[in-house]
């Protein structure tokens, strides 16, 4: 179970003044303060795939980094079955696997070292990455590429690896940003195939999607979050059922909702 | 820390233009610069000796002798004939002429009475020529000659004529051997290609470890792997020094594997005597004060490195650091400046100067105490520096 709760973030804005117009609108930019995420919530049990979705600059990706422990909030708390991610990331990271929306590899490494290496610093056996290699590269069809270099890897190749490499010490939670953008219809398939195979193993995944069909097909829940906020966060019938099945409009319902309304769904 | 730093070594042996800065450039480009150099210089030297200069004499008639001595050594000046009054400055810019030489009316007379004579030489004097040595050459015969006779008159003897041309000679007694004199000449210079060197083999590793992983997306994988952030920061900066010692190892090696082949293969002279007067230890002792040297750089680099946004402004920070460094080099090139005092206790400077003194062979060995201490705290501090900036998020995700 992963309890995500009250989370706030804030950056400082190197220089106010080179700010678009329509960045310096943005109601949670404050002095020289940016409040990226200003209250997100929301709980994913055992075995869900929970959509996160959002406008661009709603805070998805924040939030994310923050569930990764790659960025520490201000505010808030993560609990994965109970631990405390914030107080002991060193530990929680043993647990969780991250895909970032900016996903890169080591272009001089073949894609084996990539996976490899992300094994090691996660202290596992070389014999066990080996074998858990050749077991994804099975089911994420990568045995063509495996020990070629990436710096010549596809989009597709690269996030196959990605994917590979966030999982490699296989993780009680997966959490991925935007794993299908740019991504051909073969390798989206692959990708989706993916999760729903987490999702058979009982694994949580959390991923982040513009894509609502995707949304649709894969995800146990849905979270909205707008202007740095929760505005909806409940299972995915209730989400479609506030248009009648239409997601695009309940996409678009959801963002007229305030953060009230979100709890109330929640 | 180690599987980091043998992840990002391999990574390093992969990228061909690390690999150039790292070894190709210490190894070939540094004797080449030099014996590129010494090629030209000396052929400029050769050439401007023996080419054959156009000359015109202005009032040769007041001086027929030496008109005659000039126009006598064909092999060696060609005379041009040209009006009383024309544009000198014009002929010689246009290469009608290399020189003039200008005799004055007064120059048949007794300079007793007359006094001194003064002849104008017109030349470019703005390029690597021998036109005042080589004009000198002929007319110095009659300097002396005027000189000779005007003392035979005044009837002033051998010894006496000696003491009105230089009534007091300082006599020097250099007590500096060979080694010393090009100690002096050499160290200097030295650390200025070295420390240059070790920082060029070091920007490229620690441009692609900082900047590089932000670029390629690869440093938010890093940061939520489970390694504390200061193995991350130590992994990543032992690649880097790893990268500087062996451009410094080589850059070294090189120097007395080409003063070996210069010395003993090639015969050329200064090198013989210099290779013969740096032992083996000097060369030890200069990589072991580079050590620490190559922390500071790989510290300072990372730190550039992980504050820039991409690879190039990564790259455009550490090309403003190549001054940085000079800067403390300069120093110890600075009349005065020796390694004494608090001058040992000054990074960089102190082991610039450490390196002059041991080519010169006047090392205090006891300085080397405060050499490395003071390199090595600074290293420390930098090190620690970069761990801090490396926990910091506006530094990681800016």
């Amino acid at each position: 179970m992963i309890n995500i709760s009250g989370l706030a973030k804030r950056f400082a804005v190197e220089n106010p003044k080179k700010l678009s117009e329509q960045e310096k609108k943005d109601p949670r930019l404050k002095g020289r303060f940016f409040n990226s995420v200003k209250d997100v919530s929301f709980t994913c049990g055992q075995g869900e795939v929970l959509g996160l979705l959002g406008p661009n600059g709603a805070g998805k990706t924040t939030t994310l980094r923050i569930l990764s422990t790659a960025l520490t909030p201000d505010k808030g708390s993560v609990l994965i079955n109970g631990e405390d991610v914030l107080a002991n990331p060193l530990i929680a990271r043993k647990k969780i696997g991250f895909l970032s929306s900016s996903t890169g590899l080591y272009g001089r490494l073949t894609g084996r070292e990539n996976i490899a290496y992300f094994g090691q610093l996660h202290g596992i056996d070389k014999q066990i990455i080996a074998d858990r290699i050749d077991e994804m590269a099975d089911l994420l069809d990568m045995h063509s590429f495996l020990d070629r270099r990436a710096e010549n890897f596809s989009s597709g190749m690269k996030q196959k690896t990605s994917i590979a490499r966030a999982v490699i010490h296989e993780p009680s939670l997966v959490v991925l940003d935007e794993p299908t953008t740019g991504l051909d219809i073969m390798a989206t398939g692959t990708v989706m195939d993916f999760i729903h195979r987490l999702k058979a193993k009982g694994t949580p995944v959390i991923f982040s999607t513009h894509h609502l069909d995707e949304v649709q097909l894969l995800c146990d829940r849905v979270t909205v979050i707008n202007q740095g906020e929760t505005v909806f966060n409940d299972t995915l019938a209730n989400f479609s059922a506030l248009s009648d099945g239409q997601m695009h409009k309940s996409f678009m319902k959801t963002l007229s909702m305030e953060t009230g309304v979100a709890q109330k769904c929640g | 820390m180690w599987l980091i730093f043998k992840k990002e070594f391999k990574e390093l042996l992969r990228d061909r233009k690390t690999i150039i800065f790292m070894i190709g450039l210490p190894l070939l480009l540094f004797p080449l610069i030099f014996g590129v150099a010494f090629f030209f210089m000396s052929n400029a030297a050769e050439k401007a000796e023996s080419e054959i200069l156009k000359y015109a004499i202005v009032g040769d008639a007041y001086a027929p002798a030496i008109a005659q001595e000039f126009a006598a050594k064909t092999d060696k000046f060609e005379l041009i004939e040209i009006e009383e009054n024309a544009d000198y400055a014009g002929l010689i810019k246009s290469e009608t002429l290399d020189f003039v030489l200008e005799i004055p009316s007064t120059f048949s007379d007794d300079v007793l009475t007359s006094g001194q004579h003064q002849i104008n030489l017109y030349l470019n004097d703005a390029g690597l020529n021998k036109v005042y040595r080589r004009v000198s050459e002929i007319v110095d015969v009659y300097t002396q000659a005027f000189q000779n006779d005007g003392f035979k008159r005044l009837g002033v003897n051998e010894k006496q004529q000696q003491a009105l041309l230089a009534p007091i000679v300082i006599e020097q007694q250099n007590i500096a051997d060979d080694r010393e004199v090009w100690g002096e000449r050499i160290g200097g210079l030295l650390p200025y290609f070295i420390f240059i060197l070790c920082l060029q083999g070091a920007m490229a590793p620690a441009s692609d470890l900082g900047a590089g992983e932000k670029e390629r997306g690869t440093l938010e994988t890093l940061l939520i792997s489970p390694m504390d952030r200061y193995k991350l920061v130590l992994g990543k900066f032992l690649t880097i020094c790893c990268a500087g010692l062996i451009t410094a190892l080589i850059t070294v090696s090189s120097m007395a594997l080409w003063g070996i082949i210069l010395s003993q293969g090639m015969a050329v002279e200064f090198v013989v005597e210099v290779m013969a007067m740096v032992g083996i230890l000097d060369f030890v002792l200069i990589f072991l004060m580079l050590i620490p040297v190559v922390a500071i750089f790989a510290a300072v680099l990372l730190s550039l490195s992980i504050y820039a946004r991409s690879f190039k402004e990564a790259q455009s920070y550490m090309g403003s650091l190549i001054m940085v460094v000079i800067f403390p080099v300069i120093i110890a090139m600075m009349p005065g400046v020796e390694l004494k005092g608090g001058w040992i206790w000054v990074p960089l400077t102190n082991v610039a100067l450490a390196m002059k003194e041991l080519f010169k062979g006047t090392m205090d060995y006891f300085a080397l105490f405060g050499i490395f201490t003071s390199t090595a705290i600074i290293a420390g501090a930098l090190i620690a520096f970069c761990v801090y900036w490396f926990n910091k998020e506006k530094v990681l995700f800016r």
